[in-house]
């Protein structure tokens, strides 16, 4: 809430000199992580202990992906441009859960992050045609986590690309059929506005 | 420099997942780009991207097959009905002039967002999978159009019924309905401004 007013007041070249600066904060909190630094880090600190008594020694990782997501909470009530930091962040974080794990949970992770964007963005944007294409993208997700699934832990039988296939089926026909209450519902009422689609309102 | 170094054998370690870095910061970047940009046929267009990046993505998985298809039915398919509509309904194609979503909904759905994403890695994080070592079969294509006639017929026939079903309904559906002959009195329902509102009758 607060961002979304500071940008208002703040110059863009300002809010997008904030962004830059983030970006150059998450490269080395990943470079920091990937390089084995952060790991000394908090065996020097002390915080491995607070990691153990939680049950999360092995997930360094975790306290790279916090510090990004403070990092950027701060650059965003600071008056950064809010989506820059949200790509930023997101890659960011995505490369400090992901770089020393197997590829399948890599492959889930971006499954993961492209099925939480699609939700975001189905909830955020008010045209409907664009809920559609983001409905489109978290099926995609689950695509990927199929095919990853298929290739990894079965690749005899590809049973995962099967069901790959079927999803891919019904997408066809959801979007088919999406677009066509869309279209019907704009013939009726002269907006696309998800706002203003309250037909079934009492 | 030692650190520099590190990173460099990081990077050489495997083509593999070099390469799927490249292809998810590509695909990560687009699909904010797809739900983010003001203009809506743009994203509308960069969603091919999008599409295009998850078929680099499935032919690294070595599914050949899936990433044609996925090219031909969501790059190129999904992507036109898409884009069709866009230019049926924004037919100006102006800036969506809508406002964005409120301020207290744009942050809970990011943190709605957030939660999923942590829930589904913490989740997928431990290393108890049983994963298979064995190299994927060179011509699975075989293997998956075997599978879907023996084992898998019967969703496969069903998956024709519902796209038929599908193609009907959506024909049906954004049909433009027969304009009413004149001086003949007809219901329209326009939208209800607010709750109190009753559907307006008026004269085409």
């Amino acid at each position: 809430m607060t961002s979304s007013v500071a940008t208002k007041s703040q110059s863009p070249v300002q809010a997008m000199s904030y962004a830059l600066a983030y970006a150059i904060a998450v490269c080395f909190v990943v470079g920091a992580y990937a390089t084995g630094n952060l790991d000394n880090f908090v065996s020097m600190t002390g915080l491995s202990s607070v990691l153990e008594s939680w049950a999360l020694k092995d997930y360094t990782e975790l306290l790279a992906f916090v510090l990004i997501v403070l990092l950027g909470s701060t650059v965003a009530l600071l008056g950064g441009q809010t989506s820059i930091i949200m790509a930023v962040g997101t890659v960011g974080s995505f490369f400090a859960l992901t770089l020393n794990q197997h590829p399948l949970i890599q492959y889930l992770s971006l499954a993961a992050v492209l099925f939480a964007i699609g939700l975001y963005g189905m909830v955020v944007s008010r045209n409907a045609v664009r809920v559609l294409m983001a409905i489109e993208l978290m099926l995609n997700a689950v695509n990927i986590n199929l095919v990853a699934f298929a290739r990894y832990v079965d690749p005899v039988q590809v049973k995962g690309q099967l069901f790959a296939i079927f999803v891919i089926t019904v997408a066809a026909a959801e979007a088919a059929v999406g677009l066509a209450i869309v279209l019907s519902i704009y013939r009726n009422t002269s907006t696309v506005d998800m706002e203003r689609f309250n037909l079934l309102k009492w | 420099m030692e650190q520099f170094e590190m990173l460099k054998a990081l990077a050489e370690t495997n083509v593999e997942s070099f390469m799927f870095y490249i292809l998810a910061t590509i695909s990560i970047l687009l699909a904010y780009g797809v739900i983010l940009d003001r203009t809506i046929i743009r994203s509308g267009f960069i969603l091919i991207g999008v599409f295009g990046s998850i078929c680099g993505l499935f032919l690294l998985l070595q599914a050949q097959f899936l990433a044609l298809a996925q090219l031909m039915i969501y790059a190129v398919g999904i992507t036109l009905v898409i884009v069709i509509a866009l230019m049926l309904t924004n037919p100006r194609m102006e800036k969506s002039q809508l406002s964005t979503a409120a301020p207290a909904n744009q942050l809970g759905a990011f943190m709605v967002a957030v939660g999923l994403f942590m829930t589904i890695y913490l989740s997928v994080r431990p290393e108890n999978w049983t994963l298979s070592s064995e190299p994927l079969d060179m011509n699975n294509v075989q293997v998956l159009g075997r599978a879907l006639t023996t084992d898998y017929s019967l969703p496969f026939e069903f998956a024709s019924v519902l796209l038929l079903a599908a193609l009907i309904g959506a024909v049906m559906l954004a049909k433009a309905e027969k304009p009413p002959k004149p001086g003949e009195e007809d219901f329209e329902y326009s939208v209800v401004e607010d709750s109190a509102a009753e559907p307006v009758a008026s004269k085409r």
